[in-house]
Protein backbone atom coordinates (compact mmCIF):
# COMPACT_ATOMS: atom_id res chain seq x y z
CA UNK A 1 0.00 0.00 0.00
CA UNK A 2 2.85 2.37 -1.15
CA UNK A 3 1.06 5.73 -0.50
CA UNK A 4 2.17 8.95 -2.79
CA UNK A 5 4.18 11.47 -0.56
CA UNK A 6 4.43 14.36 -2.28
CA UNK A 7 4.88 17.70 -1.20
CA UNK A 8 3.05 18.85 0.88
CA UNK A 9 3.12 15.67 2.95
CA UNK A 10 6.43 13.89 3.57
CA UNK A 11 7.08 10.17 4.06
CA UNK A 12 8.18 8.15 6.95
CA UNK A 13 11.64 7.97 5.29
CA UNK A 14 12.24 11.53 4.22
CA UNK A 15 10.95 12.59 7.52
CA UNK A 16 13.38 10.27 9.45
CA UNK A 17 16.23 11.62 6.90
CA UNK A 18 15.37 15.18 7.46
CA UNK A 19 15.36 14.67 11.28
CA UNK A 20 18.94 13.31 11.01
CA UNK A 21 19.94 15.59 8.53
CA UNK A 22 18.90 18.79 10.98
CA UNK A 23 20.37 17.44 14.18
CA UNK A 24 23.54 16.96 12.36
CA UNK A 25 23.98 20.27 11.21
CA UNK A 26 22.91 21.92 14.31
CA UNK A 27 25.73 19.48 15.97
CA UNK A 28 28.51 20.70 13.72
CA UNK A 29 27.62 25.12 13.91
CA UNK A 30 25.60 25.00 17.73
CA UNK A 31 28.29 27.30 18.69
CA UNK A 32 27.24 29.90 16.10
CA UNK A 33 23.51 30.39 18.09
CA UNK A 34 22.07 30.46 20.86
CA UNK A 35 18.48 29.98 19.82
CA UNK A 36 18.32 25.96 20.93
CA UNK A 37 19.80 24.30 23.52
CA UNK A 38 19.67 20.82 21.67
CA UNK A 39 18.32 19.06 18.49
CA UNK A 40 18.22 15.08 19.02
CA UNK A 41 16.93 12.47 16.96
CA UNK A 42 14.81 10.75 19.40
CA UNK A 43 13.02 7.07 18.81
CA UNK A 44 9.97 5.94 21.35
CA UNK A 45 8.23 2.70 20.57
CA UNK A 46 10.10 2.17 17.59
CA UNK A 47 8.55 5.69 15.78
CA UNK A 48 11.78 8.44 15.44
CA UNK A 49 10.88 12.31 16.12
CA UNK A 50 12.89 14.70 16.56
CA UNK A 51 13.75 16.86 19.77
CA UNK A 52 14.31 20.61 20.21
CA UNK A 53 15.12 21.97 22.87
CA UNK A 54 15.29 25.88 23.77
CA UNK A 55 15.29 27.76 27.29
CA UNK A 56 12.35 29.75 28.44
CA UNK A 57 12.17 32.99 28.13
CA UNK A 58 9.36 35.41 28.88
CA UNK A 59 8.05 37.73 27.02
CA UNK A 60 7.00 40.53 29.65
CA UNK A 61 10.33 39.99 32.04
CA UNK A 62 13.01 40.26 29.27
CA UNK A 63 14.12 43.66 29.75
CA UNK A 64 13.86 46.53 27.12
CA UNK A 65 14.94 45.77 23.96
CA UNK A 66 12.48 44.71 21.10
CA UNK A 67 11.73 41.31 22.28
CA UNK A 68 8.96 42.57 24.72
CA UNK A 69 5.69 42.69 22.49
CA UNK A 70 3.84 44.55 24.51
CA UNK A 71 -0.44 44.36 24.39
CA UNK A 72 -2.14 46.98 22.45
CA UNK A 73 0.62 47.72 20.15
CA UNK A 74 0.39 46.25 16.87
CA UNK A 75 2.09 47.92 14.29
CA UNK A 76 5.73 47.85 16.26
CA UNK A 77 4.94 43.92 17.30
CA UNK A 78 4.74 43.26 13.42
CA UNK A 79 7.95 43.71 12.35
CA UNK A 80 9.85 42.46 15.02
CA UNK A 81 8.77 39.02 16.11
CA UNK A 82 12.08 37.34 14.13
CA UNK A 83 14.29 39.15 15.47
CA UNK A 84 14.85 38.72 18.80
CA UNK A 85 18.61 38.90 19.14
CA UNK A 86 18.93 41.20 22.13
CA UNK A 87 16.18 39.00 24.35
CA UNK A 88 18.42 35.84 23.37
CA UNK A 89 21.74 37.81 24.92
CA UNK A 90 20.19 38.91 28.11
CA UNK A 91 18.47 35.52 29.55
CA UNK A 92 16.31 36.77 32.54
CA UNK A 93 18.19 34.99 35.13
CA UNK A 94 17.11 32.79 37.62
CA UNK A 95 15.24 30.49 34.91
CA UNK A 96 15.70 27.17 34.23
CA UNK A 97 12.76 26.11 32.51
CA UNK A 98 12.73 24.98 29.20
CA UNK A 99 10.59 24.54 26.14
CA UNK A 100 10.69 21.01 24.36
CA UNK A 101 9.49 21.01 20.82
CA UNK A 102 8.72 17.51 19.53
CA UNK A 103 8.71 17.24 15.72
CA UNK A 104 6.33 14.16 15.48
CA UNK A 105 5.45 12.70 11.84
CA UNK A 106 1.04 12.20 11.92
CA UNK A 107 0.45 8.97 10.56
CA UNK A 108 -3.20 10.28 9.49
CA UNK A 109 -1.68 13.79 7.65
CA UNK A 110 1.25 12.46 6.75
CA UNK A 111 2.75 15.64 7.55
CA UNK A 112 5.06 17.09 10.66
CA UNK A 113 2.90 17.52 13.74
CA UNK A 114 4.34 19.68 16.52
CA UNK A 115 4.26 19.22 20.08
CA UNK A 116 5.89 21.10 23.16
CA UNK A 117 5.62 22.15 26.79
CA UNK A 118 7.68 23.71 29.41
CA UNK A 119 10.18 21.34 31.26
CA UNK A 120 10.37 22.65 34.79
CA UNK A 121 11.75 21.19 37.95
CA UNK A 122 9.63 23.20 39.85
CA UNK A 123 6.79 22.50 37.79
CA UNK A 124 5.35 25.83 37.12
CA UNK A 125 4.30 25.91 34.16
CA UNK A 126 1.61 22.84 33.91
CA UNK A 127 0.17 22.26 30.15
CA UNK A 128 -2.91 24.56 30.66
CA UNK A 129 -4.25 27.10 28.24
CA UNK A 130 -3.10 30.16 30.40
CA UNK A 131 0.12 29.00 30.45
CA UNK A 132 0.14 28.60 26.34
CA UNK A 133 -0.77 32.42 26.39
CA UNK A 134 1.17 33.65 28.96
CA UNK A 135 3.99 31.98 28.45
CA UNK A 136 4.39 30.32 24.67
CA UNK A 137 2.56 31.85 22.66
CA UNK A 138 3.95 35.64 21.53
CA UNK A 139 1.52 38.15 22.49
CA UNK A 140 1.22 39.21 18.45
CA UNK A 141 0.14 35.56 17.59
CA UNK A 142 -2.71 35.59 19.87
CA UNK A 143 -5.86 36.76 18.28
CA UNK A 144 -4.88 35.04 14.95
CA UNK A 145 -4.25 31.69 17.48
CA UNK A 146 -7.69 31.85 19.13
CA UNK A 147 -9.67 32.56 16.10
CA UNK A 148 -9.68 29.40 14.99
CA UNK A 149 -11.84 26.16 15.99
CA UNK A 150 -13.19 25.46 19.12
CA UNK A 151 -10.99 27.17 21.61
CA UNK A 152 -8.06 27.94 19.09
CA UNK A 153 -5.52 26.46 17.05
CA UNK A 154 -3.22 25.48 19.50
CA UNK A 155 -4.62 23.84 22.42
CA UNK A 156 -3.43 20.89 25.15
CA UNK A 157 -3.73 17.07 23.96
CA UNK A 158 -1.98 13.70 24.90
CA UNK A 159 1.47 13.71 23.14
CA UNK A 160 1.07 10.38 20.95
CA UNK A 161 4.18 8.82 21.81
CA UNK A 162 3.99 9.48 25.67
CA UNK A 163 0.41 9.63 26.45
CA UNK A 164 0.78 13.01 28.97
CA UNK A 165 -0.98 16.45 28.04
CA UNK A 166 1.16 18.43 25.64
CA UNK A 167 0.23 21.40 23.87
CA UNK A 168 0.39 21.26 20.21
CA UNK A 169 -0.73 23.02 17.10
CA UNK A 170 -3.50 21.63 15.07
CA UNK A 171 -2.38 19.35 12.16
CA UNK A 172 -5.48 20.33 9.93
CA UNK A 173 -4.35 23.31 8.36
CA UNK A 174 -0.50 22.52 7.72
CA UNK A 175 -1.22 21.34 4.45
CA UNK A 176 -2.26 24.87 3.54
CA UNK A 177 0.16 26.73 5.22
CA UNK A 178 3.27 24.86 3.61
CA UNK A 179 1.55 25.09 0.32
CA UNK A 180 1.77 28.58 0.66
CA UNK A 181 5.16 29.11 1.91
CA UNK A 182 6.29 26.59 -0.62
CA UNK A 183 8.95 28.12 -3.34
CA UNK A 184 9.33 26.63 -7.01
CA UNK A 185 11.82 24.47 -6.47
CA UNK A 186 12.26 21.11 -5.30
CA UNK A 187 13.21 20.75 -1.84
CA UNK A 188 15.42 17.82 -0.28
CA UNK A 189 14.06 16.75 3.37
CA UNK A 190 15.98 18.89 5.68
CA UNK A 191 14.92 22.03 3.37
CA UNK A 192 11.11 21.02 3.78
CA UNK A 193 11.53 20.48 7.38
CA UNK A 194 13.35 24.11 7.66
CA UNK A 195 10.45 25.46 5.43
CA UNK A 196 7.83 24.10 7.87
CA UNK A 197 9.73 25.39 11.44
CA UNK A 198 9.75 28.40 9.50
CA UNK A 199 6.04 28.11 8.55
CA UNK A 200 4.73 26.55 11.57
CA UNK A 201 6.70 26.82 14.82
CA UNK A 202 6.92 31.09 15.02
CA UNK A 203 3.99 31.66 16.98
CA UNK A 204 5.24 29.54 19.71
CA UNK A 205 8.80 30.78 19.34
CA UNK A 206 10.29 27.78 17.38
CA UNK A 207 12.46 29.72 14.89
CA UNK A 208 15.24 28.24 12.77
CA UNK A 209 18.48 30.05 13.86
CA UNK A 210 19.76 32.08 11.34
CA UNK A 211 23.10 30.49 11.47
CA UNK A 212 21.70 27.04 10.52
CA UNK A 213 19.39 28.98 8.11
CA UNK A 214 22.29 30.29 6.25
CA UNK A 215 24.10 26.56 6.13
CA UNK B 1 -39.99 3.43 12.76
CA UNK B 2 -40.04 -0.60 13.38
CA UNK B 3 -36.90 -1.62 14.77
CA UNK B 4 -34.10 -2.19 12.83
CA UNK B 5 -33.26 -5.47 11.76
CA UNK B 6 -30.18 -5.53 9.65
CA UNK B 7 -26.85 -6.43 11.89
CA UNK B 8 -25.49 -3.27 11.60
CA UNK B 9 -28.24 -1.73 12.26
CA UNK B 10 -28.65 -3.64 15.40
CA UNK B 11 -24.84 -3.73 16.53
CA UNK B 12 -25.34 0.26 15.99
CA UNK B 13 -27.45 0.80 18.02
CA UNK B 14 -26.26 -2.08 20.88
CA UNK B 15 -23.22 -0.04 20.78
CA UNK B 16 -25.01 2.85 21.41
CA UNK B 17 -26.98 1.24 24.37
CA UNK B 18 -24.26 0.26 26.49
CA UNK B 19 -23.50 1.14 29.70
CA UNK B 20 -21.51 0.34 32.89
CA UNK B 21 -22.59 1.03 36.72
CA UNK B 22 -20.54 3.01 38.69
CA UNK B 23 -20.29 3.66 41.75
CA UNK B 24 -17.98 6.97 42.47
CA UNK B 25 -16.94 7.59 45.72
CA UNK B 26 -15.25 10.89 47.27
CA UNK B 27 -11.53 11.12 48.09
CA UNK B 28 -11.92 10.77 51.95
CA UNK B 29 -8.99 13.71 51.98
CA UNK B 30 -11.18 15.95 50.41
CA UNK B 31 -14.09 14.71 52.60
CA UNK B 32 -15.62 16.75 55.61
CA UNK B 33 -16.47 13.64 57.24
CA UNK B 34 -13.85 11.36 56.04
CA UNK B 35 -15.45 8.44 55.03
CA UNK B 36 -19.19 9.21 55.43
CA UNK B 37 -20.51 10.71 52.32
CA UNK B 38 -22.61 8.65 49.89
CA UNK B 39 -21.41 7.51 47.01
CA UNK B 40 -22.43 8.64 43.41
CA UNK B 41 -24.47 5.81 41.32
CA UNK B 42 -25.04 5.82 37.48
CA UNK B 43 -25.77 4.05 35.09
CA UNK B 44 -23.23 5.80 32.37
CA UNK B 45 -22.69 5.13 28.37
CA UNK B 46 -20.06 3.52 27.61
CA UNK B 47 -20.08 5.85 24.05
CA UNK B 48 -19.60 8.46 26.93
CA UNK B 49 -17.02 10.54 28.42
CA UNK B 50 -16.07 11.16 32.33
CA UNK B 51 -15.28 14.79 31.13
CA UNK B 52 -19.53 15.34 31.27
CA UNK B 53 -19.83 13.94 34.01
CA UNK B 54 -17.64 15.61 36.11
CA UNK B 55 -19.73 18.69 36.61
CA UNK B 56 -22.69 16.56 38.09
CA UNK B 57 -20.16 14.42 40.74
CA UNK B 58 -18.86 17.88 41.77
CA UNK B 59 -22.71 19.24 42.68
CA UNK B 60 -23.23 15.55 44.07
CA UNK B 61 -20.65 16.32 46.78
CA UNK B 62 -20.13 19.54 46.91
CA UNK B 63 -21.71 19.76 50.41
CA UNK B 64 -19.44 16.98 51.62
CA UNK B 65 -16.21 18.77 50.41
CA UNK B 66 -13.82 20.30 52.89
CA UNK B 67 -13.18 23.47 50.77
CA UNK B 68 -16.77 23.87 49.41
CA UNK B 69 -15.84 26.42 46.61
CA UNK B 70 -13.17 23.72 45.14
CA UNK B 71 -13.64 24.42 41.41
CA UNK B 72 -15.36 21.69 38.91
CA UNK B 73 -12.29 21.94 36.91
CA UNK B 74 -9.94 20.17 39.82
CA UNK B 75 -12.13 16.99 39.94
CA UNK B 76 -10.20 14.20 38.34
CA UNK B 77 -11.46 10.37 38.99
CA UNK B 78 -9.61 7.42 39.47
CA UNK B 79 -9.32 3.84 39.86
CA UNK B 80 -6.94 2.25 42.32
CA UNK B 81 -3.75 4.54 41.67
CA UNK B 82 -4.47 4.54 37.70
CA UNK B 83 -6.19 8.71 37.00
CA UNK B 84 -8.37 7.91 34.23
CA UNK B 85 -8.36 10.19 31.12
CA UNK B 86 -11.53 12.31 30.93
CA UNK B 87 -11.54 12.76 27.70
CA UNK B 88 -11.43 9.24 26.28
CA UNK B 89 -14.88 6.74 26.04
CA UNK B 90 -15.69 5.31 29.59
CA UNK B 91 -16.04 2.27 28.04
CA UNK B 92 -12.52 2.43 26.85
CA UNK B 93 -11.23 2.84 30.08
CA UNK B 94 -13.64 0.05 31.28
CA UNK B 95 -11.92 -1.99 29.08
CA UNK B 96 -8.43 -1.23 30.20
CA UNK B 97 -8.33 -1.21 33.63
CA UNK B 98 -11.41 -2.81 34.92
CA UNK B 99 -9.67 -5.94 34.89
CA UNK B 100 -13.23 -8.09 33.84
CA UNK B 101 -13.17 -10.25 31.24
CA UNK B 102 -14.18 -9.46 28.26
CA UNK B 103 -17.60 -11.43 26.59
CA UNK B 104 -16.74 -13.74 23.69
CA UNK B 105 -19.63 -14.05 20.93
CA UNK B 106 -22.61 -15.49 22.36
CA UNK B 107 -24.85 -17.28 20.55
CA UNK B 108 -27.81 -16.57 18.89
CA UNK B 109 -30.02 -17.54 22.14
CA UNK B 110 -28.14 -16.11 24.48
CA UNK B 111 -28.31 -12.79 22.40
CA UNK B 112 -30.39 -10.05 24.33
CA UNK B 113 -29.56 -11.74 27.90
CA UNK B 114 -29.06 -9.40 30.86
CA UNK B 115 -25.82 -9.79 32.84
CA UNK B 116 -25.55 -8.59 36.24
CA UNK B 117 -22.45 -6.11 36.04
CA UNK B 118 -20.87 -5.86 39.34
CA UNK B 119 -20.90 -1.47 39.49
CA UNK B 120 -16.98 -0.40 38.62
CA UNK B 121 -15.77 1.50 41.98
CA UNK B 122 -13.96 4.43 40.89
CA UNK B 123 -13.10 7.59 43.50
CA UNK B 124 -13.34 11.15 42.62
CA UNK B 125 -10.47 13.72 43.93
CA UNK B 126 -10.69 17.07 44.48
CA UNK B 127 -6.90 17.90 45.47
CA UNK B 128 -3.52 16.96 44.07
CA UNK B 129 -4.86 17.30 40.77
CA UNK B 130 -2.23 15.51 37.93
CA UNK B 131 -1.54 18.08 35.59
CA UNK B 132 1.79 15.26 34.63
CA UNK B 133 -0.71 12.97 33.81
CA UNK B 134 -4.39 14.14 32.77
CA UNK B 135 -5.43 17.66 30.49
CA UNK B 136 -7.14 19.78 33.09
CA UNK B 137 -10.95 20.36 32.48
CA UNK B 138 -12.23 23.86 32.01
CA UNK B 139 -15.11 25.56 32.90
CA UNK B 140 -17.32 25.12 29.91
CA UNK B 141 -15.78 21.94 28.64
CA UNK B 142 -14.46 23.74 25.61
CA UNK B 143 -11.40 21.58 26.18
CA UNK B 144 -13.39 18.24 25.82
CA UNK B 145 -15.25 19.48 23.02
CA UNK B 146 -12.05 20.87 21.35
CA UNK B 147 -9.86 17.08 21.81
CA UNK B 148 -13.49 15.58 20.49
CA UNK B 149 -13.43 17.70 17.36
CA UNK B 150 -9.65 17.13 16.36
CA UNK B 151 -10.37 13.20 16.91
CA UNK B 152 -13.54 13.96 14.36
CA UNK B 153 -11.41 15.66 11.78
CA UNK B 154 -8.66 13.53 11.71
CA UNK B 155 -11.18 10.32 11.63
CA UNK B 156 -12.82 11.90 8.74
CA UNK B 157 -9.06 13.29 7.35
CA UNK B 158 -8.47 8.89 7.38
CA UNK B 159 -11.19 7.68 6.17
CA UNK B 160 -11.82 10.19 2.96
CA UNK B 161 -7.71 10.00 2.60
CA UNK B 162 -7.47 13.04 0.40
CA UNK B 163 -5.70 16.17 1.01
CA UNK B 164 -8.63 18.23 0.74
CA UNK B 165 -9.53 20.34 3.41
CA UNK B 166 -11.41 18.23 6.31
CA UNK B 167 -14.42 19.09 7.37
CA UNK B 168 -17.07 18.85 4.82
CA UNK B 169 -19.61 19.29 7.88
CA UNK B 170 -21.73 22.85 8.54
CA UNK B 171 -21.37 24.60 11.50
CA UNK B 172 -24.81 23.35 12.46
CA UNK B 173 -23.90 19.97 11.51
CA UNK B 174 -20.86 19.81 13.89
CA UNK B 175 -22.81 21.66 16.93
CA UNK B 176 -25.40 19.23 16.48
CA UNK B 177 -22.75 15.91 17.07
CA UNK B 178 -21.67 17.59 19.99
CA UNK B 179 -24.99 18.46 21.11
CA UNK B 180 -25.75 14.61 20.66
CA UNK B 181 -22.75 13.63 21.98
CA UNK B 182 -23.24 15.70 25.56
CA UNK B 183 -27.14 14.64 25.50
CA UNK B 184 -26.14 11.01 24.18
CA UNK B 185 -28.96 11.33 21.56
CA UNK B 186 -29.04 9.06 18.71
CA UNK B 187 -31.73 10.83 17.07
CA UNK B 188 -29.54 14.04 16.64
CA UNK B 189 -26.05 12.10 16.21
CA UNK B 190 -27.06 9.24 13.29
CA UNK B 191 -27.70 11.69 10.34
CA UNK B 192 -24.40 13.46 10.79
CA UNK B 193 -22.09 9.98 11.53
CA UNK B 194 -24.13 8.99 8.47
CA UNK B 195 -22.94 11.95 6.39
CA UNK B 196 -18.97 10.99 7.57
CA UNK B 197 -19.25 7.65 6.84
CA UNK B 198 -20.89 8.11 3.16
CA UNK B 199 -18.46 11.18 1.94
CA UNK B 200 -20.28 11.56 -1.25
CA UNK B 201 -19.09 9.82 -4.23
CA UNK B 202 -15.58 8.70 -2.39
CA UNK B 203 -14.86 5.26 -1.34
CA UNK B 204 -13.54 4.55 2.18
CA UNK B 205 -9.56 4.92 2.11
CA UNK B 206 -8.75 4.27 5.32
CA UNK B 207 -10.02 3.26 8.62
CA UNK B 208 -9.19 5.08 11.95
CA UNK B 209 -8.45 2.40 14.17
CA UNK B 210 -5.92 2.93 17.23
CA UNK B 211 -4.91 0.73 19.92
CA UNK B 212 -3.87 0.91 23.49
CA UNK B 213 -1.61 -1.16 25.10
CA UNK B 214 -1.39 -1.35 28.97
CA UNK B 215 2.53 -0.72 29.86
CA UNK B 216 2.63 -4.36 31.24
CA UNK B 217 2.33 -5.98 27.63
CA UNK B 218 5.58 -6.77 25.92
CA UNK B 219 7.11 -3.71 23.51
CA UNK B 220 7.24 -4.17 20.21
CA UNK B 221 10.79 -5.64 19.09
CA UNK B 222 12.46 -2.86 18.44
CA UNK B 223 15.34 -2.47 15.76
CA UNK B 224 17.82 -1.32 17.79
CA UNK B 225 18.34 0.06 21.40
CA UNK B 226 14.87 1.69 23.01
CA UNK B 227 16.11 4.98 23.27
CA UNK B 228 13.31 5.65 25.75
CA UNK B 229 14.79 8.91 27.89
CA UNK B 230 12.19 8.71 30.81
CA UNK B 231 9.75 6.02 30.70
CA UNK B 232 6.83 7.33 31.76
CA UNK B 233 5.56 4.09 33.91
CA UNK B 234 3.45 5.26 36.10
CA UNK B 235 -0.09 3.39 37.13
CA UNK B 236 -2.37 2.92 34.00
CA UNK B 237 0.62 4.38 31.67
CA UNK B 238 -0.72 3.33 27.73
CA UNK B 239 1.39 2.92 24.77
CA UNK B 240 -1.35 4.26 21.72
CA UNK B 241 -0.64 2.59 18.90
CA UNK B 242 -2.02 3.86 15.12
CA UNK B 243 -0.73 3.14 11.80
CA UNK B 244 -2.44 3.36 8.30
CA UNK B 245 -5.13 0.71 8.03
CA UNK B 246 -6.58 0.24 4.48
CA UNK B 247 -9.89 -0.80 4.00
CA UNK B 248 -8.88 -3.80 1.41
CA UNK B 249 -5.60 -5.88 1.26
CA UNK B 250 -3.85 -5.41 -2.16
CA UNK B 251 -5.45 -8.78 -3.22
CA UNK B 252 -8.51 -7.40 -2.99
CA UNK B 253 -9.31 -9.14 0.33
CA UNK B 254 -10.97 -6.72 2.56
CA UNK B 255 -8.87 -5.59 5.97
CA UNK B 256 -10.18 -7.84 9.12
CA UNK B 257 -8.80 -7.40 12.89
CA UNK B 258 -6.62 -10.02 12.02
CA UNK B 259 -5.01 -8.48 9.16
CA UNK B 260 -4.71 -5.36 10.70
CA UNK B 261 -3.15 -6.16 13.85
CA UNK B 262 -0.68 -8.97 11.96
CA UNK B 263 0.59 -5.87 10.30
CA UNK B 264 0.60 -3.30 13.09
CA UNK B 265 1.78 -5.47 16.06
CA UNK B 266 2.87 -8.67 14.64
CA UNK B 267 4.92 -9.67 17.86
CA UNK B 268 1.64 -9.53 19.98
CA UNK B 269 -0.46 -10.94 16.75
CA UNK B 270 1.61 -12.99 14.87
CA UNK B 271 -1.31 -14.96 13.10
CA UNK B 272 -3.97 -13.08 11.22
CA UNK B 273 -6.56 -16.09 11.99
CA UNK B 274 -5.81 -17.26 15.88
CA UNK B 275 -5.10 -16.04 18.64
CA UNK B 276 -2.09 -16.55 20.16
CA UNK B 277 -0.83 -13.84 22.56
CA UNK B 278 -3.36 -11.26 23.01
CA UNK B 279 -6.75 -10.33 22.11
CA UNK B 280 -8.57 -7.23 20.93
CA UNK B 281 -11.30 -5.51 22.92
CA UNK B 282 -13.74 -3.16 21.83
CA UNK B 283 -16.91 -2.43 23.88
CA UNK B 284 -16.33 -4.88 26.19
CA UNK B 285 -16.33 -7.99 23.70
CA UNK B 286 -13.24 -9.79 22.19
CA UNK B 287 -13.30 -9.12 18.77
CA UNK B 288 -13.23 -11.87 16.11
CA UNK B 289 -10.00 -12.06 13.98
CA UNK B 290 -12.13 -12.17 11.11
CA UNK B 291 -14.37 -9.33 11.49
CA UNK B 292 -14.31 -6.48 8.94
CA UNK B 293 -12.55 -3.35 10.03
CA UNK B 294 -14.82 -1.10 8.16
CA UNK B 295 -17.69 -3.15 8.70
CA UNK B 296 -17.02 -2.33 12.57
CA UNK B 297 -15.97 1.21 11.56
CA UNK B 298 -19.64 1.66 10.28
CA UNK B 299 -21.58 -0.26 12.99
CA UNK B 300 -19.52 0.27 16.03
CA UNK B 301 -17.09 3.11 16.00
CA UNK B 302 -17.10 5.26 19.09
CA UNK B 303 -18.65 8.93 19.31
CA UNK B 304 -16.13 10.29 17.25
CA UNK B 305 -15.27 8.17 14.68
CA UNK B 306 -12.40 5.86 15.62
CA UNK B 307 -12.63 2.07 16.58
CA UNK B 308 -10.52 2.40 19.97
CA UNK B 309 -9.36 -1.25 20.74
CA UNK B 310 -8.28 -2.24 24.05
CA UNK B 311 -5.22 -4.74 23.49
CA UNK B 312 -5.51 -7.16 26.38
CA UNK B 313 -2.76 -10.06 27.01
CA UNK B 314 -3.80 -13.46 27.42
CA UNK B 315 -3.50 -14.81 30.70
Amino acid sequence: MAESTAFPLISKSDFEDACTELSALFAKHSTLQQEWLSVEVETRNGIKFLKIAKPLREFESAQGGDHVLRRGNGLEMEEEVEEDEEALANPPSGQNAVIEYDIILSPSYQVPVLYFNIKDPLFRYPPTMKTLYQHLVSPYFKPQAERVSVIGGITVTDHPLTNTPVFFIHPCQTVAVLEASRGIQELIPREYLMLWIGALGGCVGLHLPIALAEK
Amino acid sequence: MSGPRDLPSRLRQNTWNGSIPLEIRLNPGDCRTYNESDPYLIQFPRLSYLGLLLPRIHAFFSSSLIFPDVLPTEAWVSYEDVPLKWHYPLGLLYDLYSGTDPAYAPDEEEEGRVVAVEPWKLMVNFSEYPVEHLVKLDADGKVLHDLFINNVKEADYLRNGTGRPVMSLSEKDSLQLWDSVKLHNFTLFNPINQKLLNPQGVALRHLPVKLYLPHAAPEESESGKAADTDKENHPGSLRVVQQLITTTLSSRQPQTIGTALNQILPSLFPSRRIVVLAQAVLHGAVLPLSASVEDLVRAASYLDGWLHIAVVMLA
